[in-house]
């Protein structure tokens, strides 16, 4: 139970650090090329999908067996 | 042989035996809860979508000068307030409730530091609702986007509530879970919301 619990807190912490990543990246990447639209929503995508997948749990949806 | 039911004695026998046989069981309510939740955030696309496709119609490839640095600093909050709700979640999943009731103070905490930078310091700013195409988008995606965070607080105050007084387990948590999944789609939208307003395109002095 406790190595879970931490495994959990443990993929949270990377899970922010990516976001942040790619949320200074994208300060960034606005700069360098002239605020690229294509570049800035390939990376929002790509964050979105993270905090779907990460923090939203989406697969949930398609779980029968476990409750939470 | 007619069979007459006494109402009365129906029920005191339904509660005497426990029989709640219409009620579905949890995995599955949960289930269609979760379905239901999702669903209500598919129909928030509309909106949010909405309001993104008035933005990439009426300033192309432009955008008001604003304050990157404001910007990116509320943007961070939200993302560490987010950070903050899924730590929630996962202590109330394995019974901590002392991290579940203080990372929810944080979340919300941050939620109303967030609300207070667009509010209080992006709406202070030069760009005007009255400015044309460039306030009216600003403020209108905006202000729809700060509602929702608003919402989500009241949300979080409640479930925050809930949890002092031991409403929730590691097994029955659906409140927090359906609250952190409302959090997150918020959050979810100021991603597509941060670089179509602050980011995408070229800066026009206003």
């Amino acid at each position: 139970m406790e190595e879970k619990k931490t495994a959990a807190y443990r993929q949270g912490v990377l899970v922010f650090i990516g976001l942040a990543i790619l949320t200074i990246a994208e300060f960034f990447v606005s700069a360098a090329f002239d605020g690229s639209a294509v570049l800035l929503i390939i990376i929002a995508v790509l964050k979105a999908g993270i905090i779907a997948q990460f923090f939203m749990h989406i697969y949930r949806l398609w779980r029968v067996e476990e409750e939470h | 042989m007619s069979a007459v039911i006494d109402p009365k004695a129906h029920m005191e026998h339904a509660v005497g035996h426990g029989e709640h046989d219409h009620e579905p069981p949890y995995s599955v309510q949960l289930r269609a809860n979760r379905l239901g939740l999702w669903l209500f955030c598919f129909s928030e696309i509309f909106l949010f979508g909405a309001l993104l496709g008035a933005r990439f119609y009426l300033w192309g490839d432009t955008r008001p000068e604003l304050d990157q640095t404001l910007g990116l600093i509320t943007t961070s909050v939200l993302l560490v307030s987010s950070f903050f709700m899924a730590r929630a979640e996962a202590a109330i999943a394995h019974d901590d409730r002392k991290t579940f009731l203080r990372s929810l103070v944080m979340t919300a905490a941050l939620g109303l530091a967030f609300l207070g930078g667009v509010v209080g310091l992006e709406w202070g700013g030069h760009l005007r609702p009255t400015d044309g195409v460039y306030g009216a988008i600003f403020f209108g995606m905006t202000g729809i986007h700060a509602i929702h965070v608003l919402s989500g607080l009241i949300f979080i105050f409640i479930v925050w509530n809930n949890g002092r007084r031991g409403h929730y387990s590691a097994e029955r948590h659906w409140g927090v879970e359906a609250c952190a999944v409302y959090w997150h789609y918020v959050d979810v939208a100021w991603v597509f919301f941060y670089p179509a307003l602050y980011l995408i395109g070229r800066a026009v002095p206003l």
